[in-house]
């Protein structure tokens, strides 16, 4: 038995590093800046944590194999093995959280630059929107409840009455231009939502009643598939959206011939 | 840690029908426990195992409660702060709007439950003092103070409870609903814990007040106003953390 | 008469033994409501994973699927999983049964009030499983239940009456949960027989009794939420509904409230639930690994101290479930930080387990081979945890399949794990025969590979991006592409479950044939087993328990045996 529970031991820890090793799925190409960064933290992660998987592993199977003392005596702890344990422990762990909370730091979300790409996000169930302020750079104002009809090509409820939002741009696919900062702000109009784009390793909540802002920069054009990440309702599954990285040149012509005429 | 030795829940017969009082003779006066240390009824030890072991239950009901006002008072601190950026007027706007307590009438409340949780403490110790009686196998004087005190921290706690009602009247007059305002909305849901938190408290007294009838014996009364004493204060006490919260951050 | 003869006839099922007050009546009942609700959560659980790779298979009786389905499915696996098996047959059913008895008590201390709580759980969980008949469905906001989504009817089928039930049953839980846990302290406060030293306790009743004080904090706090949930949904208030919503076409007339402060009410209870359910789970197989590799648990003092860290940590750590949810992002650093630092006595925990097999004299019984799994799903499980603790890397992870293989693994896995490991242990002293080994074994292998097969691969599904609770595959074009991996890990998982149908013929067959068991069929140290097999029914009786011995001494050279019992007498 010892040695049947040994091997399944054994077959568990070959067959999860081969399935990690050959993984037939795994992180789309990167394509922002951060995620040179955070793929590099994977890698870190996975090294350590496989590493340490594997090792503890081994030991257990060691430890199920080695014969009692011949003398019979047992130990029933040892302070000094704990202290060394925690410690190794407490080290690596905290190493890498001191690693992960550098990066942290780098990616947060900062004050809106100049010169960035403005994104207003919103999140209504089943659909993303996307809405870009125009060449006033100025959102429009919004009031879903008095103004929004989806039927009339105003589902996010752009007040008429706001000249601001005459030159808003609505779009249901994201649209940037590559090597752009893109400035982000996430609303939703019913429930949360959570736009995940994985290919720019970006995922945020997007919260009624809030207004959250948040920034990527995509760095290779190409089409990039948005899913949700927070269950929003039945069709949670389906709310898909594309963000199209475009050249600055393409980016500059769409915006003009999406321009709402004056 | 001091060794403990109890055996308060030892069954001599398979009394698989559930513990109620009455499946054990029982006998008016004192001494025998409800539910375990029948057949040791001289043991005193037993019986104060007993009462400790309600006031550990006690302890434990406590800190539970607390950590729902706790809870209670932080969504309060936070809903009252919480505002949100109107974009037509630039500014920060709160909802909150700052309630008119009916002060006149929380104060008598207040001063009505003070006085229920001290004519409670004097209903406690004169029974521990009968208790005492009863532990050195005196059967005590009749104490013609007992009952009442309990039965006035009844009527007192009627009394909070129906002020309460009144002050959630007075409010409702002005127009201030559970739903008209988060300020309003904590008001009734703060008070209102705390009312149904006393309305357990008082089963518990009106259990111990209703003990002749229904036949309770003396050691369980006991047990049920002493641990029902601190529960008192301790809604006492509570019920001034409230009225501070709701005085002193009334936005 | 004997108490093996009573204890036989007391099992009938009459109307005094289903309204005892006898602790062990109670652990019996809360052992087979927790298999009711696992059955119904497993059967939930297969029917989700066909929807997802066969989202037209025409289930008998049932028909097709719908995606309102799904999801109301998935709610409800994951509500019966997390309060109605995982906190509640570990620390309600083996802790009401065996609590008592390893301290050297007869009865908890307020027996009533543990029924009361028992009751109060079945009523509960008529009350849930109630939502499945209702018009509209059970709720389907995950089990989580977020608002808006949870908060208003009109977002979504399930949302109306089935989510009114839900919230109803689980204040109904939270007072059970809290019921219990007043009984399980006061019994470990003071009722422990004389000698049995806080020091002496098994290491099971150290953590039953360190979760039933994070009951204790975390249930009240769950109880007051769900009553703002109930008053948002009904009385008008906004607590949790922020202004301008349109949901359906349909203007909200709340204002002011916020989503968030839901997460962080129901996360300061959630994750200390988290150890609610592993902690009892971890003190089994503390206790089991002792007994079975004849060995003194390595380090018990720090395996106390790891248990009450855990347990006072766990209130500090709740935010690393909300890092993508629009919290400050300035709070990612301490809560990732505190995060971390759990981790700490979770690994310790784990090198004492290790070093407790180290050089014992193992036995190879099943409970053994369930406990080995567990500390094997543990490590497993438990090192995706600092990887998820970081903000950074939890970006990408939150809410993908990688989140789902994570607490399937450490909590879910491990934590079935521990429930079986126990019921294979005290079966004897619960029914009074053994259960069959054999079977046990077959059902050991096949749950194990089972559990990896099925878990392992929805890492790399999390780490390709395939986000949770999605009812389809077809909605977004990358997550189609994973249907292959997906379909594995549906034959995984249906291998697995019908591998549990072993279980159910051993438990049921032994509860009636299997051989009697003997008093101490373990040879295991600790109280219970000085009772005959099944515990009778008035306990220790007359007899009270002189404890001399700490829980653990095994190994010792005397003539007969090598272990000493806790009442032996002092040497």
């Amino acid at each position: 038995m010892s040695r049947a529970l040994r091997l399944a031991l054994l077959l568990i820890v070959i067959g999860c590093a081969y399935l990690f090793q050959a993984h037939p799925y795994w992180f789309p190409g990167g394509a922002s800046a951060n995620s040179v960064s955070i793929d590099r933290q994977f890698r870190i992660a996975f090294r350590v944590f496989g590493t340490l998987f594997i090792v503890g592993h081994l030991v257990l199977i060691f430890v199920l194999s080695k014969k009692p003392r011949a003398d019979g005596k047992v130990s029933e702890g040892s302070w000094r093995l704990e202290a060394t344990w925690t410690l190794v422990v407490t080290i690596i762990f905290f190493w890498f959280n001191i690693s992960g909370e550098r990066l942290w730091s780098s990616m947060m979300p900062a004050e809106k630059q100049p010169g960035e790409i403005e994104v207003e996000v919103t999140g209504a169930q089943f659909q993303w929107y996307f809405r870009y302020p125009g060449a006033d750079g100025v959102f429009g104002r919004t009031d879903a409840q008095k103004f929004a009809k989806p039927d009339e090509g105003n589902p996010l409820g752009i007040d008429p009455g706001d000249p601001a939002g005459r030159d808003d741009i609505l779009s249901t696919s994201m649209i940037v231009p590559v090597g752009h900062s893109v400035h982000l702000h996430l609303r939703a109009q019913d429930v949360i939502h959570s736009l995940f784009i994985p290919a720019m390793r970006f995922k945020q909540d997007t919260v009624p009643g809030m207004e959250i802002h948040s920034h990527f920069t995509p760095t290779q054009v190409g089409n990039y598939e948005i899913a949700c990440a927070e269950l929003c309702g039945m069709g949670h599954y389906r709310m898909r959206a594309v963000v199209r990285v475009v050249s600055e040149d393409d980016f500059q012509r769409w915006l003009r011939a999406r321009t709402w005429p004056q | 840690m001091p060794i403990i030795s109890d055996r308060v829940e030892v069954e001599r017969k398979p009394r698989l029908g559930g513990g109620g009082p009455g499946k054990i003779p029982h006998r008016r006066g004192f001494g025998g426990g409800d539910d375990g240390d029948h057949g040791n009824s001289g043991d005193f030890r037993s019986r104060e195992q007993r009462m400790r072991r309600y006031r550990v239950g006690m302890t434990l009901c406590i800190i539970s409660v607390t950590a729902i006002f706790v809870l209670l008072t932080m969504v309060y601190v936070l809903r009252m702060g919480k505002g949100r950026f109107d974009e037509d007027a630039h500014r920060w706007v709160r909802d909150w709007i700052p309630l008119s307590l009916p002060y006149l009438q929380l104060w008598t409340n207040s001063l009505v439950l003070l006085l229920s949780s001290l004519t409670l403490e004097l209903a406690r110790r004169s029974m521990a003092k009968k208790e005492e009686f009863a532990a050195m196998g005196i059967v005590p004087p009749r104490f013609k103070r007992d009952l009442p005190w309990l039965g006035i921290t009844v009527f007192l706690g009627f009394c909070f409870l129906a002020g309460q009602v009144l002050v959630w009247n007075i409010l409702r007059a002005q127009g201030a609903f559970l739903a008209s305002n988060p300020s309003r909305s904590l008001f009734y849901i703060l008070t209102g814990t705390h009312a149904v938190h006393l309305v357990g408290g008082l089963v518990a007294l009106l259990y111990a007040v209703a003990g002749r009838l229904l036949a309770t014996k003396f050691e369980s009364q006991r047990i049920a106003v002493e641990v029902t004493g601190w529960y008192w204060h301790y809604l006492a006490f509570l019920w001034f953390g409230i009225f501070a919260l709701v005085h002193f951050a009334r936005g | 008469m004997s108490s093996s003869v009573r204890s036989k006839n007391s099992r009938r099922m009459t109307p005094s033994y289903l309204f005892s007050t006898d602790h062990k009546a109670i652990g019996r009942a809360y052992f087979f409501l927790s298999l009711a609700a696992v059955l119904a959560g497993a059967w939930l659980s297969l029917l989700m994973r066909i929807h997802l790779v066969w989202p037209h298979a025409e289930i008998p009786f049932l028909g097709e699927i719908k995606p309102e389905n799904y999801l109301a499915q998935l709610t409800m696996h994951g509500t019966l999983m997390v309060f109605f098996v995982l906190s509640t047959v570990p620390q309600a059913g083996f802790g009401t049964f065996f609590l008592p008895l390893q301290l050297g008590a007869s009865n908890m201390a307020f027996p009533r009030l543990t029924a009361v709580g028992f009751w109060t759980a079945l009523v509960s969980l008529f009350v849930l499983m109630a939502a499945f008949i209702v018009p509209g469905g059970a709720s389907s906001a995950g089990w989580t239940q977020y608002p808006p989504l949870s908060a208003l009817a009109s977002a979504g089928p399930g949302q109306g009456l089935g989510t009114d039930l839900w919230l109803v049953s689980i204040g109904l839980f939270c007072l059970s949960s809290l019921m219990s846990a007043v009984g399980f302290v006061a019994t470990t406060v003071r009722h422990r027989a004389p000698g049995m030293t806080w020091l002496r306790m098994p290491l099971t009743c150290w953590s039953w009794f360190v979760t039933s004080l994070l009951i204790l904090l975390a249930f009240g706090i769950l109880l007051a939420a769900v009553v703002l949930l109930m008053l948002d949904r009904h009385a008008g208030t906004s607590f949790f509904i922020p202004g301008g919503l349109l949901v359906s076409g349909k203007a909200i007339a709340h204002a002011g409230g916020s989503p968030l402060m839901w997460q962080h009410l129901f996360w300061f209870f959630g994750h200390p639930e988290v150890y609610i359910a592993i902690l009892p789970a971890m003190g089994v197989t503390s206790h089991l690994l002792s007994v079975f590799a004849r060995k003194p648990v390595f380090g018990y003092k720090a395996m106390v101290g790891a248990t009450l860290a855990i347990g006072a940590l766990g209130f500090m750590v709740w935010g690393h479930h909300m890092f993508v949810s629009g919290m400050n992002p300035y709070a990612g650093f301490a809560f990732s930080t505190l995060t971390t630092a759990i981790a700490v006595p979770s690994a310790i925990k784990t090198f004492n387990w290790v070093a407790t097999l180290y050089g014992g004299r193992i036995r190879y019984a099943t409970p053994l081979l369930f406990s080995a799994g567990f500390v094997s799903l543990f490590i497993t499980g438990g090192l995706t945890g600092p990887i998820l603790a970081q903000p950074a890397l939890d970006t990408y992870l939150h809410d993908t399949y990688f989140v789902v293989a994570h607490f399937h693994l450490i909590m879910a896995m491990a934590g079935v794990f521990a429930i079986f490991s126990a019921t294979y242990f005290w079966f004897p002293k619960m029914f009074g025969r053994m259960m069959n080994e054999t079977l046990g074994r077959w059902h050991f292998w096949i749950t194990l590979l089972g559990a990896y097969a099925t878990f392992m691969p929805m890492h790399l599904l999390g780490i390709a991006g395939h986000p949770r609770r999605y009812s389809e595959l077809s909605g977004v074009q990358y997550v189609a592409a994973m249907a292959p991996l997906q379909k594995f890990v549906t034959l995984a998982a249906i291998v697995t479950l019908v591998g549990q149908l072993i279980f159910l013929v051993n438990l049921f067959w032994s509860m009636f044939k299997g051989p009697a068991a003997k008093a101490n069929p373990w040879e295991c140290s600790t109280l219970e087993w000085t009772l005959n097999s099944p515990a009778p029914v008035e306990g220790f009786g007359d007899r009270r328990p002189q404890v001399n011995h700490g829980p653990y001494e095994y190994n010792v050279s005397l003539a007969e045996k090598d272990f000493v019992m806790q009442d032996a007498a002092a040497s």
